[in-house]
């Protein structure tokens, strides 16, 4: 067990830059997340930490020591990977114990350990099966026992469950969950898949081009994203986005206009054009008005295509009479909001309905740079922020 | 897992058995790519380089040196291209063998020449027939088949005197077993092993017993590469035996073919052992390699030519290979392969 | 291509029917045009006896030579006894098993350093990225453009110590008549076909099983022999084979870089020859001595089939 801090680190291919400058710093304990887009770069940060990659610049520490130079094999880490990387050609005790074979431990200890490993993932009675006569999720299994049979000081583990049906993905999603409880090891995650991001970790770093844009705990990240990519990427569905000109006490989107508090967002009068984000369930049906705490005013549209998902509905809204003041061009570029409401409510599609905002948990970004200008536009309901960035960190 | 072990005990187990062997490996660890990659390729090389490169290069700056007949020292002085232009042009006066042209009009390194691309088209073609022939055999299910497998491949694995010694059993002088039938249909003269065109016959008969087998193996390995459902697709759309071999077996497997020929025409360039070891002779049946061992071992050296001779064959077999790769890239276009 | 088991049974059936009558072989005439397929199948099965027969009638008339008695000349096709005794005399005229021990000996260590220095090299330009990649890989293609003899006079004088290694040293000891003589050659020889073969399997495992060895505690190098060269087993039993195959029946180095006798690490060549003497030549013997020299290599050939020809699908074709 061992804190990880990564300082300055960054990793360029010939020209391409895959890690920019990455900062991180990990409790002892911590389940932290790196989440983002393929190729964002995650996968190459856990990679420098493992030691499989040399960055180009900047310091590793692995507990108080410096790993950056050190291969893989002295860091004190174990890996699971996205492939699963079992070696075909051993069965599940020799890939179990692969790693405490080549550190020479004595044959009793490595049988002791060995077993508690496979009791711990549930693989007792398997130990003589070969990598193909195993399912995914044993496969998985293995791996992971393979991890945990060193005592390692950090577990990496890079998309390891990407490669499972959706509903082993979530058994192993609590599984993992509950090895952490139980080994209170570090444990650096890397996916794609904020669902499973959002699920696990103590708090999830989201990365995109090379470059650290938010770490965070989960709720902060999804309540007060740093910026507009994090907004974007953080929850299902997506965030809307609209631009907006701000005018004296309201923000004119198309087609609507929204009123803010001057005292909640400091200096947004000085602006001229904001990104106004707002999630899919901030956004209510008039009727359904008293469930958000600040409501704006009414907003008239029609809606257009409806997704029933069984717990909710998703409501894909257009302008009334869409495209009749700016010709047939401009459907494209306001495709409309999206709406999440009660799987129960009577909607149908074509319809003319009224909706409200909740200005608590409207997002203002900056059109430039896309940095987050305020989250709430009225005083004394901004938005909760979950636990606090610094609270996540004393929790363990 | 829940019982706590202080940290480190990992690396205390492993320094515990820090040989030397498992320094060098942990040292190489933190090699770069370039280095590391060097670091690997440096026993190969080393050995290459001690045993390939350098007696070649040493060959090849031999061939500018004069042939020395007489006296304690083999090479004479530097003598540029002298060695080419000789062997290209007028009969080296110490080179005595003849083939097609007695009467030694023609230069000794022409016949040679003529005689390896005669060996090498017709043992390639061949081989190529009667190689796709045993991949057939060896791919068709049948029972004994793993016992067919085997007997088709042994040929190759026998060594070349042996193939010799067969062959030599086969033609020798009035006691061979063909040797008779075949002089009587006058096929061959009554010494077959003596003479130019029974000799090359022998020779060309027994590389291509010999080496069919390679050949076999590496089309039957392009035969296993196909996709078998293909043939389940050709079935199911009517196509008869004839088809499903135009069709799908032939142009899929033609790369693996081109490969396979590429690699027997380079060996056919160089034959040389199956001459001697029949007992045709290299006097009888001058391939070029022929006349790198003859001007080496013979009773008269020519280092410097012999040398010559062999820059020349690499050159050959160069020009060989490059139609070949021309060719491939040129077929691949025209079949849709790439 | 079509000959599956049941057509194959179906045609030998027909066969042997096929003196009873004649109206049945029209009969059977009009099925086939109706039925290529067996018309098919009865033509593979006729063609690949014949096939079978060309390979196997050299071997056989090997046999039938050592089945004759000492100085017979005219040697029947079948042979009129069956007399094993020249299988034992070889062993008796000449010390044969021990110039088969040297060939062994030769092809097993030229393939064991081959395979090692190979797979190194092999890790390294299938695995690795770094500058001269192409040229070098170049380098071993055009090695195997010339033949050998073009190495002799060089590598023959340096081994006897008349001329300097590289032109910068002088070898130590002189190494002609020694299996260095046969196997240094050899070995550089045979070994840029191996790295072309193991390149080519080596850099298919995927990059995940190596990486995990590295971070279960194996070093790169490790790796190599822990995870990459297991998992290449085809690739490395393909590439060793037909090293060994080649070194075993090679006839240029092993001839030439050593003395005639058995005890000065002569090879089966020479074994051969030996039954060869001024006065005499013993072909029942030297007959009955290939074959046995065969047999090594023909219990490799019975083992290893399966490995060369799926290590030749899956890797060496692939470039």
């Amino acid at each position: 067990m061992a804190r990880v801090k990564l300082d300055d680190v960054s990793k360029s291919y010939e020209d391409v830059v895959a890690v920019n400058n990455m900062n991180l710093d990990l409790a002892d304990g911590e389940f932290i997340t790196l989440v983002g887009p393929s190729g964002c770069g995650k996968s190459t940060t856990l990679e420098t930490v493992a030691g499989l990659t040399k960055p180009t610049s900047g310091t590793i520490h692995i507990g108080e020591k410096e790993v950056t130079n050190l291969p893989p094999k002295d860091r004190g880490i174990a890996m699971v990977f996205q492939n699963i990387a079992l070696f075909p050609h051993m069965d599940v005790y020799d890939n179990i114990s692969f790693g405490l074979r080549l550190r020479d431990f004595p044959k009793d200890e490595i049988d002791e350990r060995v077993e508690e490993a496979a009791e711990v993932v549930e693989l007792e009675g398997m130990l003589d099966r070969m990598p193909d006569e195993l399912s995914g999720g044993q496969r998985q299994r293995v791996a992971i026992a393979r991890s945990i049979v060193r005592d390692p000081d950090v577990f990496l583990m890079d998309e390891p469950l990407a490669n499972l049906d959706a509903k082993l993905r979530v058994n192993m999603r609590t599984e993992l969950q509950r090895l952490h409880k139980q080994l209170e090891t570090t444990i650096i995650y890397v996916t794609h898949n904020q669902a499973e991001a959002m699920t696990m970790s103590d708090r999830i770093a989201v990365i995109n081009g090379g470059e650290l844009q938010q770490i965070a705990p989960p709720l902060t990240c999804y309540n007060k994203p740093s910026n507009r990519f994090v907004a974007g990427f953080i929850g299902s569905p997506s965030m809307n986005f609209t631009p907006a000109t701000v005018r004296e006490g309201d923000l004119q989107a198309d087609g609507y206009s929204l009123s803010y508090d001057t005292a909640a967002v400091e200096g947004l009068a000085s602006r001229e054009a904001v990104e106004i984000g707002i999630r899919p369930e901030d956004i209510y049906l008039v009727e359904n008005e008293s469930e958000a705490a600040e409501p704006s005013t009414r907003v008239e549209v029609v809606t257009d295509v409806l997704e029933p998902m069984g717990d909710e509905i998703f409501v894909y809204l257009k302008p009334v009479e869409a495209g009749a003041e700016d010709g047939m061009g401009s459907v494209e570029e306001r495709e409309g909001l999206l709406m999440s409401v009660d799987p129960a409510t009577d909607i149908t599609e074509d319809q003319t309905v009224e909706i409200v905002f909740d200005r608590a948990r409207l997002h203002l970004f900056d059109m430039e740079n896309g940095n987050a200008i305020s989250h709430g536009v009225i005083q004394g309901a901004m938005m909760d922020t979950g636990p606090g960035e610094d609270e996540a960190q004393a929790d363990d | 897992m829940e019982v706590p072990r202080p940290m480190g005990v990992e690396r205390t187990q492993s320094a515990g058995r820090s040989s030397i062997v498992s320094r060098l490996a942990t040292w190489t660890e933190n090699l770069s790519e370039q280095t590391y990659a060097l670091l690997l390729l440096a026993p190969g090389f080393l050995i290459l380089l001690l045993f390939a490169f350098w007696p070649l290069a040493s060959s090849f700056r031999m061939s500018f040196f004069e042939d020395v007949i007489v006296g304690p020292e083999s090479l004479g002085g530097f003598v540029g291209l002298e060695n080419y232009v000789s062997l290209l042009t007028d009969s080296n006066p110490f080179a005595t063998l003849t083939f097609l042209d007695p009467a030694m009009e023609t230069p000794i390194l022409q016949q040679a020449l003529i005689l390896t691309l005669l060996f090498a088209i017709i043992s390639v073609a061949g081989e190529t027939l009667l190689g796709f022939a045993y991949a057939m055999l060896m791919k068709a299910e049948y029972r004994g088949q793993r016992l067919v497998r085997v007997l088709i491949i042994i040929p190759w694995a026998i060594p070349i005197v042996i193939q010799g010694m067969i062959f030599f059993l086969l033609f020798r002088p009035g006691y061979g077993l063909l040797t008779g039938p075949l002089h009587q249909l006058g096929i061959f003269s009554q010494l077959p092993l003596g003479d130019a065109f029974s000799g090359f016959v022998i020779v060309t008969v027994a590389d291509i017993w010999k080496t069919s087998a390679f050949m076999a193996l590496l089309i039957l390995a392009g035969m296993e590469s196909v996709n078998q459902d293909l043939y389940e697709v050709a079935d199911v759309m009517g196509a008869s035996t004839w088809q499903r071999f135009r069709y799908i077996t032939f142009p899929l497997v033609f790369p693996a073919l081109m490969v396979a020929m590429l690699f027997r025409t380079m060996g056919a360039l160089r034959v040389y052992g199956i001459i001697e070891s029949t007992g045709v002779g290299c006097s009888t049946v001058p391939s070029m390699t022929c006349l790198v061992t003859e001007f080496t071992f013979g009773s008269t050296t020519l280092y410097g030519s012999a040398a010559a001779v062999s820059v020349l064959i690499a050159i050959t077999v160069g020009v060989f290979i490059s139609v070949y790769l021309l060719f491939i890239r040129y077929s691949n276009q025209s079949l849709g392969l790439t | 291509m079509s000959i599956d088991a049941q057509d194959h049974d179906d045609a030998e059936t027909l066969d042997d029917q096929d003196e009873e009558s004649k109206n049945r072989v029209q009969a059977w005439a009009a099925d086939w045009i109706r039925n290529p397929q067996k018309a098919y199948a009865v033509m593979g099965v006729f063609m690949g006896g014949v096939l079978l027969a060309t390979t196997l009638f050299p071997l056989y008339w090997l046999f039938a030579v050592a089945m004759a008695p000492p100085g017979q000349t005219n040697i029947p096709l079948i042979p009129t006894e069956i007399d094993l005794y020249a299988f034992v005399d070889i062993f008796q005229q000449v010390p044969f098993a021990r110039y088969m021990f040297n060939s062994l000996f030769y092809a097993t260590t030229v393939t064991v350093v081959v395979i090692i220095v190979a797979s190194l090299a092999g890790y390294a330009f299938g695995r690795l990225n770094f500058r001269g990649k192409l040229p070098l890989l170049f380098s071993l293609l055009v090695l195997s453009w010339f033949p050998p003899a073009t190495l002799f006079l060089p590598l023959f004088r340096a081994f006897n110590q008349q001329v300097k290694m590289l032109g910068l040293f002088m070898l130590p000891a002189e190494i002609y008549g020694t299996p260095g003589a046969v196997i240094a050659p050899l070995s550089a020889f045979t070994m840029p076909l191996a790295v072309f073969i193991l390149m080519t399997f080596y850099a298919q495992i995927p990059d995940g099983l190596e990486d995990a060895a590295r971070v279960e505690g194996s070093t790169r190098i490790g790796a190599l022999f822990r995870v990459i060269m297991p998992l290449s087993a085809p690739g490395v039993a393909t590439a060793g084979i037909l090293t060994f195959i080649t070194v075993y029946t090679e006839f240029f180095f092993s001839f030439l870089m050593t003395g005639d006798a058995a005890s000065e690490w002569a090879p089966i060549v020479n074994g051969v020859l030996a039954f060869q003497s001024r006065y005499t030549v013993r072909y029942d013997l030297q007959a009955a001595a290939s074959l046995v020299a065969i047999v090594p290599v023909a219990i490799l050939v019975v083992l290893a089939q399966d490995k060369i020809v799926s290590g030749l699908t899956q890797g060496a074709l692939k470039e």
